[in-house]
């Protein structure tokens, strides 16, 4: 355990450094005037304003929309999707007549979809959390429409030959098969989510990471563009942190897929 | 009640698509015996098992289990499959109460049992254990306390002991019989191996090549019981069957190997 410990935190610290590097020479490219500091900016000015940004607490309730437009839209859509992904999963003649139609929607770029939905649910979070939704839908389906069609026949055959009748098959072997699916694309889901909603942000609102994005754009402010990407990525890492673990507890009857954990047998 | 025979196949025959895979079979099975299945590869004995446990049901013919026609699947029987069929997101305890939890029982029965049944199929400790964290022995042992627990009055073994390794396979073959010869359940085991058959068996079947696989041979195993399974390969008498199933058997693998190869 103590050597997985040593490679991981070697990892870190290496990550740290390369980080570092490229924020130091982008930094001294900028200080020597070798690129344009107006197009450019400089990380010192960007984490300067990030920092006035968190001090004043400007930045906290766009921050907060954000967060919540994503959250809604991963709820919704998950619902959505995996409640028609059971559905479709179980019925293949329905799964054959919708297929042509969820091809087509899942191969709809989501950003012409944008302008549409600003139309119909107006400047607020809930054009945002549409077009969240319309992101989440299509990979929940999809996980949970792969999750009940690839389940192991034996399990099934196993199963009933227990006992279990159509609605203990599905509720001891068809919904978690399909929740493994689920859970795993996680990370997928949760991170298209923001995407799509910081699209939707951009493309008209009056409130979260996006329109201050696309404010600081309007006033030819690079300095605030990257600041809101940089408070972006932070936002994300930290996300990404949290849904790991959630996956690592949610999916603990599967072997770890660490590549640099040893085999525990624990 | 006690004289009606466990499993009776009736003239049974399986064709998928245009090939016969089995053709017209019948035997019977008594209550409480073992019998083996034995034959060449893919001669169909899975095939055979799918239908009396009714996952599979038969082109032309009629089993009956117990007295009574089978339709859809055979709630007398438990299935042990050859691959792994446990459960991945349920622990061990979970997978050994499935049956019961399925046929309803409380929480706390269902894990007195299921604890009663860990502890005797050696697992005490590894409850909360998922199956990926169990080696390929323990996992089998909890699939046959899933199977067993839940009291079945036919058990169903399709080559569950194959993929083993030989030490693992007969600690496995030991626990099996003990546990058949403590209960009233029947047992119908797979084989390809004539040995496992004969030491563990009261009657062996011989099933033919394919396609339009028949029942080629019964052969009782009149052994003493209990049996003890190192000894008993030393056993003249067991030699003694041991070449007369072959005899007919090896005549139905070559048949077999000379169909492959032609």
């Amino acid at each position: 355990m103590t050597e997985y410990i040593r490679k991981k935190s070697t990892i870190v610290i290496l990550q740290l450094l390369l980080a570092s590097a490229v924020v130091g020479i982008w930094e001294y490219c900028s200080a020597s005037n070798i690129v344009d500091p107006f197009f450019f900016s400089r990380p010192s000015a960007i984490m300067l304003r990030v920092g006035h940004w968190t001090a004043t607490g400007f930045v906290w309730s766009h921050l907060l929309t954000t967060l919540l437009e994503t959250i809604l839209s991963f709820l919704i859509g998950s619902c959505l999707g995996a409640v028609l992904g059971f559905v479709l999963g179980t019925l293949p003649t329905a799964a054959a007549l919708l297929d042509p139609y969820i091809r087509v929607g899942n191969a709809l770029p989501r950003v012409v979809l944008a302008p549409i939905f600003l139309l119909w649910f107006g400047l607020g979070i809930w054009s945002k959390v549409a077009l969240g939704v319309t992101v989440v839908f299509f990979i929940v389906f999809f996980n949970t429409f792969r999750g009940v069609r690839e389940v192991d026949p034996l399990l099934i055959d196993n199963a009933r030959m227990l006992g279990a009748s159509s609605g203990q098959l599905a509720r001891h072997v068809l919904i978690p098969s399909a929740l493994t699916w689920i859970f795993s694309s996680l990370h997928i889901s949760i991170g298209m989510a923001i995407v799509a909603v910081v699209v939707g942000e951009y493309l008209g609102a009056s409130k979260g990471i996006g329109y201050l994005i696309a404010q600081a754009e309007g006033v030819f402010d690079t300095t605030g563009m990257f600041a809101g990407m940089a408070v972006l990525a932070f936002v994300v890492l930290l996300v990404g942190a949290a849904v790991g673990r959630l996956e690592r507890r949610l999916l603990r009857w599967k072997p770890l897929q660490d590549s640099l954990a040893p085999n525990r047998f624990p | 009640m006690c004289d009606l025979p466990a499993v009776a196949a009736r003239n049974i025959s399986r064709a998928f698509g245009s090939v016969v895979a089995i053709e017209n079979i019948s035997f019977e099975v008594a209550a409480r015996r073992f019998v083996s299945i034995v034959g060449p590869s893919g001669c169909g004995k899975s095939t055979l098992l799918n239908m009396i446990a009714g996952l599979t049901s038969p082109s032309e013919g009629q089993i009956e289990v117990f007295g009574e026609p089978l339709v859809g699947i055979n709630r007398r029987a438990a299935y042990m499959f050859q691959r792994d069929a446990l459960l991945p997101w349920k622990t061990v305890l979970g997978n050994i109460q499935f049956g019961l939890c399925l046929r309803g029982y409380s929480q706390k029965k269902s894990l007195e049992k299921a604890q009663a049944w860990l502890q005797r199929i050696g697992l005490k400790g590894f409850g909360n254990y998922y199956p990926y964290q169990l080696s390929g022995g323990m996992r089998k042992r909890v699939a046959i306390a899933q199977c067993w627990i839940v009291e079945p009055d036919l058990v169903l073994m399709d080559e569950p002991f194959s993929a083993l390794d030989v030490h693992t396979r007969f600690r496995m073959e030991e626990e099996i019989l003990n546990l058949a010869s403590r209960s009233n359940t029947t047992v119908i085991f797979v084989t390809h191996d004539l040995e496992e058959a004969i030491a563990l068996s009261d009657e062996v079947f011989v099933l033919s090549a394919s396609p339009r696989t028949r029942l080629v041979g019964r052969y009782p195993i009149a052994l003493p019981k209990p049996r003890n399974l190192i000894d008993i390969k030393s056993d003249r008498e067991f030699q003694n069957l041991y070449q007369t199933i072959w005899r007919d058997l090896r005549k139905e693998v070559l048949k077999d190997g000379d169909r492959v190869h032609s």
